[in-house]
């Protein structure tokens, strides 16, 4: 039987698919691009310009719709959606890459202890009811005990004990820890660094002249502090106010809760050693006596009374 | 400068954060604006540059005085605000004046700064509306095509293939679908011009460049990869190229920061070797999968009564036993 009449009537219905070029085209199936470094027919460009730039591009969509099609793909609603590779022509990005988020203080726990993260739902089960409710927020379950309309009072309450305004205040209570741990957390993620730490310090030290660094020498370029008022007190005063604060002073001269160095706590020896020693080594402290004692040992020969049997020094 | 604003509801908050940087960037809003003098041919050129990007594209249709390459003015300033502005980090800018009639000025940004620009000079067009022809879905990702080898060799067309691809097709996805493959925009050289003959100390001109926009058509071939026929759709551009400024390398360097390959994707395979999975010599993918070894004492076979067995009592006696060892053993083994 001979096939040649049927291939040769195959290949006429179906024109070529394959595209000869003395350079093959570079494809670039994640950008969906395909480059065509062959020098251009001059001849052919003169002629017909038209014609000549769309056969270039026929050329070079068929390459790059072999490649596309050649992919692996998946089944979808509209067709075939082709698993594209990452690019390789490099792009440059519109905005720079996302910081990862500073940890809260929860998560770095969680890292430390090996806690996984659980999703909890929002919504959950309420027995009584026999339906789905809120965990918070509208009709939540953590309003529950101040919105049911009968309460237990315990024994031996006040007289004025609301049950509700308690378990209120005790959801409030929750809210306010949870924001400022919320906020406690921004704050250490956006710590400015070193360089705005010693900015902080320096503009501290410069106000913290009895002047406010009025009289201060400037230096070159130094600029103003911003932000500096000086302020005070009324010079006339209630006399409860002026009462209170000097006894404030008073008993914060009286405490030492914010002297520096404090006194050492009283030996339970007779002998203060410390004083001891500063008057034996004549006020070159216990390093020098230490250092003389063994000298005149090694001069006396017999030393002092320890003894030397044992040599070893 | 813009001033930060704190979102003050769900939604704004919503719509502040799809502006921050995403580690898998969205198309590039462009804002195409429109110089103080644009002419007819600019503003159709304009109308289908912004056919093919929509509904990425924002047009400035009023008069702007915008002056990009010119240091001294405050347009530097005013496409960083714009770009704050509108969330764009790309600008076509229409221009025509008498010394640089029909100039067309891409300006790409990054983090709302400017990247770099190229200014273009039109020399003729042929709008979308002008050829009877198919035209593509709006919103479709469109092929691209460039043919010289000038585009990976010569820096002023490096640029210009890399603004073009920024513009068209700068987004990276992860799959397509063939169908949808609709049109194609072909970037194409003339021949390389000589250098001119007495003034040595200039060099050649640059060859024009041609975009052409063609939609496809998809005949059967016998085989899976369909034959591409092409039918041009517009808009069509023969450009020269003019001023530009290249990025500045720190700000590039920083721009060209890939992201690190993702937990999911260095299971793929990309990145680091696939343990357990190998290709055989049938081209077949073969996996290895480890599991303990089974313990064939505890099979159940089929029961029967036969086997139940007359001396109830004793077997009876061994179950007891053996149940009652069990437990222990197996407490021992998930303690240690």
């Amino acid at each position: 039987m001979d096939v040649s009449g049927i291939i040769a009537s195959n290949a006429a219905k179906y024109k070529s698919i394959t595209v000869e070029k003395e350079t093959p085209l570079v494809v670039d199936t994640g950008l969906l691009l395909v480059s065509d470094h062959n020098p251009i027919d001059e001849d052919s460009y003169n002629e017909n310009l038209e014609e000549h730039l769309q056969n270039l591009a026929r050329d070079g969509v068929q390459e790059l719709f072999a490649s596309l099609f050649a992919l692996p793909t998946q089944t979808s609603e509209d067709g075939p959606l082709a698993q594209l590779p990452p690019p390789t022509t490099p792009m440059p990005r519109a905005k720079p890459l996302p910081k990862p988020k500073p940890p809260t203080k929860w998560e770095q726990f969680a890292a430390a202890k090996g806690i996984q993260h659980r999703k909890r739902d929002k919504r959950e089960w309420d027995e009584e009811r026999q339906e789905w409710v809120n965990r918070w927020g509208r009709d939540g379950k953590n309003k529950q005990l101040e919105e049911q309309w009968i309460t237990e009072v315990p024994l031996h309450a006040d007289v004025d004990h609301d049950p509700r305004k308690v378990a209120r205040d005790e959801r409030k209570a929750r809210v306010a820890k949870n924001q400022k741990q919320q906020e406690a957390n921004l704050a250490r993620g956006s710590q400015g660094g070193r360089k705005q730490e010693i900015e902080r310090t320096m503009a501290t030290t410069r106000i913290s002249t009895a002047s406010m660094g009025k009289f201060d020498k400037k230096l070159d370029g130094e600029k103003k502090v911003r932000g500096v008022k000086r302020k005070f007190d009324p010079t006339e005063k209630p006399m409860e106010e002026e009462k209170s604060a000097s006894l404030a002073l008073l008993s914060r001269m009286g405490s030492d809760a914010k002297k520096t160095r404090r006194e050492p706590a009283p030996e339970e020896n007779v002998v203060n050693v410390r004083k001891a020693v500063r008057f034996a080594s004549k006020g070159r402290g216990g390093i020098a006596l230490g250092a003389a004692s063994a000298r005149g040992r090694g001069r006396g020969g017999r030393g002092g009374g320890r003894g030397g049997r044992g040599g070893k020094r | 400068m813009l001033r930060t604003i704190k979102p003050k509801n769900a939604r704004s908050k919503r719509a502040l954060d799809a502006r921050l940087p995403k580690e898998q960037e969205d198309p590039r809003t462009t804002v195409f604006v429109r110089g103080t003098h644009s002419g007819e041919l600019l503003n159709g050129v304009m109308r289908d540059l912004m056919a093919l990007k929509r509904p990425y594209a924002i047009a400035f249709s009023k008069k702007n005085d915008i002056h990009p390459f010119d240091a001294a003015s405050t347009s530097a300033a005013s496409l960083e605000f714009w770009a704050t502005k509108n969330d764009a980090s790309m600008f076509v800018i229409a221009q025509t004046t008498k010394k640089r009639p029909h100039g067309l000025t891409f300006v790409r940004m990054f983090d709302n700064r400017v990247l770099d620009m190229l200014e273009v000079g039109v020399e003729s067009f042929v709008g979308i509306p002008e050829l009877k022809t198919p035209k593509s879905t709006p919103g479709h990702k469109p092929l691209m095509h460039f043919a010289s080898d000038l585009f990976d060799t010569n820096p002023r067309f490096v640029q210009l293939k890399s603004m073009l691809i920024a513009l068209f097709n700068g987004e990276v996805i992860d799959s397509i679908c063939l169908a949808g493959l609709e049109y194609v925009i072909s970037v194409s050289l003339g021949p390389s011009l000589p250098a001119p003959a007495n003034g040595s100390t200039e060099e050649a001109p640059l060859p024009t460049v041609h975009l052409r926009t063609y939609t496809t058509r998809m005949l059967a071939s016998g085989s899976r990869t369909p034959r591409v026929e092409l039918t041009p759709m517009g808009p069509s551009l023969d450009m020269k190229l003019r001023r530009h400024t290249s990025a500045d390398p720190e700000l590039l360097k920083q721009a060209l920061r890939t992201p690190k390959l993702k937990k999911t994707d260095v299971e793929k395979g990309l990145g680091k070797k696939r343990k357990n999975i190998e290709v055989d010599e049938m081209g077949d993918l073969r996996g290895r999968v480890h599991i303990a070894k089974q313990d064939l004492g505890k099979l159940q076979t089929r029961k029967m009564k036969g086997l139940k067995g007359g001396d109830t009592d004793g077997d009876v006696e061994m179950e007891e036993q053996t149940e009652g060892e069990g437990p222990t053993k197996k407490r021992r083994k998930d303690g240690e």
